[in-house]
């Protein structure tokens, strides 16, 4: 975190100290900015309008909307169907982060400091699951179940979800590793700890803001995943994302903007609190 | 990297190993599964004879249909692309030149934002947007700009809405890397000789963007065309996309061997692109390499 903040500054400084005034030319710098905030209004309004859908009272799409209640939240909440969906997304997305935060950071350490042969093709292909569509990896495990006969278990689910989150957890404990400085590791070895020790005092401290920021991309692309859960998932034990998929199919009524709205608020606080501990910024480049 | 370590793999490298297990089980196995039931005749664990065949793909491409099929999918996939690029380039540029703290953090949320919403519900929010009766249709009704709803949902046009909206904070943040690694200086150097900021932008910004178009470019197209909500949902199963075609081969007539070659060619075109797409990113670190 404070290597990249303190090489960034030079560079800033670099620029401002060669800048010349521009002339003016307000129509063009008008016009980029009216089309970028078109282009924000895009992204951001059809999560607004969920919002609006999930408060609006009436049975079906109204624009404008009418007025406000909490009549779809009760009905998610009080609705069997959608509580256990809610629960066994979570259940799924727990175990999901725990095995690809656990896997994924010990492959990143691996790949950093193992002096592996070929890592480049190994990076490769522990990234492709976020590249190849996720809908034949479901159809390819759904297959693989099918012919060992295991039927759809939840651990097969959550296999399933561990290999399209781990290369999140990969991705961002790799560019942790490859920031930090290894004469840190290599003075704690001078003085004597052990390999173990390094490991549990020095390195895990250093690494552990991008493998928390690698847990929670898994636990958002876990609670949210959908192309694989679809193949994997059993009827009356499906998650969250399938359910209200199935609704929708039918139904079009304000249950949907509240089961949405909430899925959002979660999402959210995933997210202020990732941001809160470790930072954004550095962790989402693609 | 560091000078004291060996070039031989040390203790550490076993922990690739639980990775390494989950990728061939889960991974490899069931993709070699696919390809080997993609040339069968039906499943070898219930039926006891089994023999080897190119029907499935034969089918493919003596149907129109499913090349029909194809075509659609990768059509929408390339719409949707170059809609992605088109509003997805102004915004990395905004994000990749802007001063303000504060403002990269906003506008990095904004880009976020979606991206955290499931795909189910950024979908449902298209519907309630797009439909007969939807945000859109209402909205230009009561201004009276039209008299009968506008078809937006059940077509192309409304798929490739909500696939641009599911895809483009990927072009964003591919182009925005790209993008804040040119020097500034050179549009400012290009300006200074006289050049309008349009045209300095057109000189020198786009063209050592490139790299950063094409990544981007690859991996929308490599998602939109395995999208399956959004298609489904927005073309109300009036509208077949590859994606669509396989789930149906599995939930409604139980054609594994057919699905599976279908699998198999959505896996072949993704792999074209994935590599393609690392080629793109490779051009864009070498570039650095150079500076």
């Amino acid at each position: 975190m404070q290597t990249t903040a303190s090489s960034s500054l030079p560079a800033a400084q670099q620029t401002a100290s060669v800048r010349i005034p521009r002339p003016t030319r307000p129509y063009g710098r008008t016009l980029y900015l009216a089309a970028n905030i078109a282009i924000l209004v895009f992204l951001l309004a059809p999560i607004a309008i969920v919002v609006v859908f999930a408060l609006n009272p009436t049975p079906f799409i109204q624009f404008p909307p009418v007025g406000v209640s909490l009549r779809w939240f009760e009905k998610f909440f009080a609705s069997r169907d959608f509580m256990h969906a809610l629960w066994f997304s979570l259940e799924v997305a727990v175990l999901t982060t725990l095995s690809a935060t656990i896997l994924g950071a010990s492959a990143a350490l691996a790949l950093a400091r193992g002096n592996l042969p070929g890592t480049r093709l190994i990076v490769a292909t522990m990234l492709s699951p976020l590249m190849l569509p996720a809908i034949l990896t479901g159809l390819a495990l759904f297959q693989t179940y099918v012919l060992l006969d295991v039927g759809r278990p939840t651990w097969g689910l959550v296999a399933g979800h561990t290999l399209v989150t781990l290369p999140y957890v990969v991705r961002t404990t790799l560019a942790v590793l490859h920031n930090f400085d290894t004469r840190l590791e290599e003075a704690a070895q001078n003085l004597g700890a052990s390999p173990l020790r390094i490991f549990f005092e020095v390195t895990l401290p250093l690494i552990k803001p991008g493998v928390l920021a690698g847990a929670i991309f898994a636990f958002i692309v876990s609670f949210d995943q959908f192309p694989v859960s679809l193949f994997l998932v059993s009827p009356g034990n499906e998650t969250l994302p399938v359910t209200l998929f199935n609704y929708l199919k039918f139904d079009l009524d304000g249950t949907i903007g509240a089961a949405s709205v909430v899925s959002i608020v979660l999402a959210f606080v995933v997210v202020i609190g990732l941001d809160r501990t470790v930072g954004l910024r550095s962790y989402v480049k693609l | 990297m560091s000078t004291a370590a060996s070039q031989r793999p040390n203790g550490l490298a076993l922990f690739i190993l639980p990775s390494a297990l989950l990728f061939a089980l889960f991974f490899f196995l069931p993709i070699g599964l696919m390809a080997v039931m993609s040339v069968l005749t039906g499943n070898p664990v219930v039926m006891p004879k089994v023999a080897f065949t190119m029907r499935h793909y034969v089918r493919m491409i003596d149907d129109p249909f499913y090349l029909e099929v194809i075509w659609t999918t990768i059509r929408i996939g390339l719409v949707t692309t170059l809609v992605a690029l088109a509003i997805g380039y102004p915004l990395a540029h905004w994000m990749a030149r802007i001063k303000s703290r504060t403002g990269h953090a906003l506008l990095l949320m904004a880009v976020l934002a979606p991206m955290l919403t499931g795909i189910v519900v950024r979908t449902f929010a298209w519907m309630t947007l797009l439909s007969d009766k939807g945000v859109v249709n209402q909205t230009l009704m009561s201004l009276g700009l039209i008299s009968q709803p506008l078809k937006l949902m059940y077509t192309e046009t409304g798929i490739v809405v909500g696939l641009v909206h599911i895809y483009v904070p990927f072009m964003v943040l591919t182009l925005t890397g790209v993008i804040g690694r040119i020097d500034e200086r050179l549009e400012q150097a290009a300006e200074n000789l006289g050049a309008s900021p349009f045209r300095a932008f057109i000189e020198v910004t786009l063209p050592l963007s490139l790299p950063g178009i094409l990544a981007g470019s690859l991996l929308v197209f490599a998602l939109a065309i395995s999208a399956y909500v959004t298609p489904i949902l927005l073309g109300g199963f009036q509208i077949m996309t590859l994606p669509i075609l396989i789930y149906q081969q599995i939930s409604a007539n139980f054609n594994v061997g057919f699905a599976a070659a279908l699998g198999i060619v959505l896996l072949i075109i993704s792999l074209i692109l994935v590599i393609a797409y690392n080629r793109a990113l490779g051009l864009v670190s070498g570039q650095r390499e150079l500076q």
